[in-house]
């Protein structure tokens, strides 16, 4: 059959953020779905986001009832959503209760309800919550055959009568096996929610889906007063950002250093500034955001180890002012610390700022608090879930500058703890040195993809104005193991001449 | 609530009007009941009768909408329809109904399958292997 001969499916919108993407576009219209997991899973708010996403007074939403949570409870609990809207009640969505009719009588009878209230207001949605309920009463005295053919029959009036049918139910895993339901339903999603030590993560499956590709896998989402938000794991990782040779350089915020870079970071670029604690880190990120400001250039700050306020604040104490630029709009600095985030969920919300605020630069201050903030479960696969972190960034133009802390080594050079230097365009890595009785500071600018650089070492220090570059130290062997021998020349008494370098900005 | 192509229009109104001249004496009324019932082999046999029977009283229902006359019309447990007679004679307030009983399957199933139907369905007649249902031949 060609493709123009095939019947058109069209796609619901959820109206939940990411779903749609997982789901392959939507919700198959007229399709007959179950929504399945353990209580609290949140069954009955993604149902009900469905439904007030699709709802309207010509083609309103049945939300059956039975034994379950009461109407009137659920009516109290979900007007707390900002998706729901109460003015859709009796109009364009409308609760019926079964419970009586269920406990009653037979499936037939539940079966004739169903058509008789499906037949009067002719919905676009019908929601049954709990079917499981439905179909346990039944099994007391109904036959699988006959419970087989209730659904079946359910399954197609509600299509022919052009219904997008939602059946939710409380149940494991392990009753998918043999149970009619999951053999007629075209679509089967599977909510859980898992305790992870001391976190809670919730992730969805779209178990199957009749007529469309949806994203395989378990996909995180969370439920906040916007109702439920889910978070594609495959984000990130479709279409790739072809790169000009000749891109414009941003200019790091330090003259001396945009010059070993050969002019600066090329716009679009990761780059990745490793080095110990105190070794001034995060003093460069933030001059990187303050430079772009200067020049008029949207910035976000995504931060894990310090409160908003208080990385304006060391921002302030190193002459930067962050607070008129967040005023006006310009700086965002996202504070991302539940410690139960999931990668894919700190990637949207990043993705979302750069994209609201047409941001050009973007810091992470650093990958060791994000590695922190994540559930305990995201933390075994994080440098996997970095690779698509950073690819999904730079992939909407903006020039990210990450922070990275090592542990120092006086054997070898190390550049990052998780060993995804592969995924930065550049990297730079700044060490102490012990030279003449004194722990001092050096930078390198260790890899940069897009071009020539300075392969000096050059000595530096963290002052009250930012990092300031020194001269290249010469006359030691092993910088870069932090324990140098001196070369050359030795003064009167015998010792190794020191370089002292000539500071330059 | 559907919008149907003209072309699914026209099929239906031939359909009518075909078994119309099948037996000219109980008019569009009984065109209209012997299409359905045409209908009713092929798609009990593709859909089951449960299936048959949700797919008229769908299209039942949409073709009310349409006809208001039609409002009196029901469908028996059998899956045949009662009260057309009531209904104002007019050929093209029966064809009403077939036509949403087709613009359901062309939704649900597609042109293709759906002509394939038909095409079971009136087995007699010459209908064309076109890719158009306005150039299916009765």
């Amino acid at each position: 059959m060609s493709t123009e001969e095939r019947v058109t499916i069209r796609k619901l919108p959820t109206g939940v953020p990411g779903l749609d993407d997982i789901l392959g576009g939507g919700l198959p219209e007229y399709s007959f779905n179950i929504i399945a997991g353990a209580p609290g899973g949140g069954k009955t708010t993604l149902a009900h986001q469905v439904m007030f996403a699709n709802a309207t007074p010509e083609r309103p939403a049945l939300y059956f009832t039975v034994l379950g949570e009461p109407a009137i409870k659920m009516l109290r609990y979900q007007q707390q959503f900002r998706f729901f809207d109460a003015a859709k009640l009796n109009t364009a969505v409308r609760f019926i209760n079964l419970s009586e009719l269920v406990l009653g009588k037979d499936l037939d009878a539940v079966l004739a309800e169903i058509i008789k209230e499906v037949e009067a207001t002719s919905p676009g949605i019908v929601i049954v919550d709990s079917f499981r309920t439905v179909v346990r009463k039944a099994t007391g005295g109904t036959g699988e055959v006959e419970l087989q053919a209730f659904i079946q029959r359910l399954a197609l009036h509600l299509t022919s009568w052009q219904a997008t049918t939602f059946l939710i139910g409380e149940y494991t895993e392990g009753e998918i096996r043999d149970n009619p339901v999951f053999t007629v339903a075209d679509g089967l999603f599977w909510l859980y929610q898992q305790v992870e030590r001391n976190s809670i993560v919730r992730k969805l499956q779209v178990m199957k889906l009749r007529g469309q590709a949806s994203v395989p896998g378990l996909h995180t989402f969370r439920i906040t007063a916007d109702g439920v938000q889910a978070f594609p794991r495959n984000f990130g990782l479709t279409g790739r950002v072809n790169k000009p040779r000749d891109r414009r350089r941003l200019s790091s915020g330090v003259v001396a250093l945009d010059v070993m870079m050969s002019g600066g970071i090329p716009e679009g670029d990761s780059l990745l500034i490793a080095g110990p604690s105190g070794s001034g880190k995060s003093a460069l990120a933030t001059q990187f955001i303050a430079e772009g400001l200067r020049h008029g250039e949207p910035g976000i700050a995504a931060i894990f180890e310090e409160r908003p306020e208080e990385y304006a604040g060391r921002a302030a104490s190193l002459g930067m002012d962050f607070d008129a630029p967040q005023h006006d709009g310009k700086l965002e600095i996202l504070y991302l610390r539940p410690l139960d985030l999931s990668v894919d969920e700190t990637m949207r919300e990043i993705i979302d700022a750069v994209e609201r605020m047409g941001a050009k630069r973007l810091v992470i201050d650093s990958l060791a608090g994000f590695e922190l903030a994540l559930a305990p479960g995201f933390r075994t696969d994080f440098r996997e879930s970095l690779y698509r972190m950073i690819g999904a960034l730079t992939r909407t133009g903006v020039t990210i500058v990450s922070t990275v802390e090592l542990v120092e080594s006086f054997t070898e050079l190390a550049l990052s703890p998780y060993a995804i230097s592969f995924l930065s365009d550049d990297i730079i890595r700044l060490r102490y040195v012990e030279i003449d009785g004194q722990l001092r500071k050096v930078l390198m600018v260790v890899k940069m993809r897009g071009g020539d650089h300075s392969k000096d070492i050059v000595e530096y220090d963290v002052t009250s104005k930012g990092l300031r570059l020194g001269e290249r130290l010469t006359g030691y062997h092993g910088l870069i193991t932090g324990v140098p021998q001196p070369l050359g020349p030795k003064d009167r008494e015998g010792d190794p001449v020191s370089g002292t370098p000539n500071r330059k900005e | 609530m559907n919008t149907i192509p003209p072309a699914i229009k026209a099929l239906a109104r031939r359909l009518v009007a075909f078994e119309a001249t099948r037996n000219p004496s109980d008019g569009p009324v009984g065109a209209t009941s012997r299409a359905c019932d045409a209908l009713r082999g092929p798609l009990a046999k593709f859909v089951g009768a449960d299936g048959f029977r949700s797919l008229l009283s769908r299209a039942l229902a949409l073709a009310k909408v349409e006809i208001p006359s039609l409002g009196s019309v029901q469908m028996r447990p059998d899956g045949s329809l009662e009260g057309l007679e009531g209904v104002e004679q007019n050929q093209d307030a029966g064809a009403v109904v077939v036509t949403q009983l087709l613009g359901l399957l062309v939704m649900f199933i597609g042109e293709p399958l759906m002509i394939r139907l038909v095409q079971d369905a009136w087995p007699d007649a010459t209908v064309a292997e076109t890719d158009r249902m306005g150039e299916v031949q009765l």
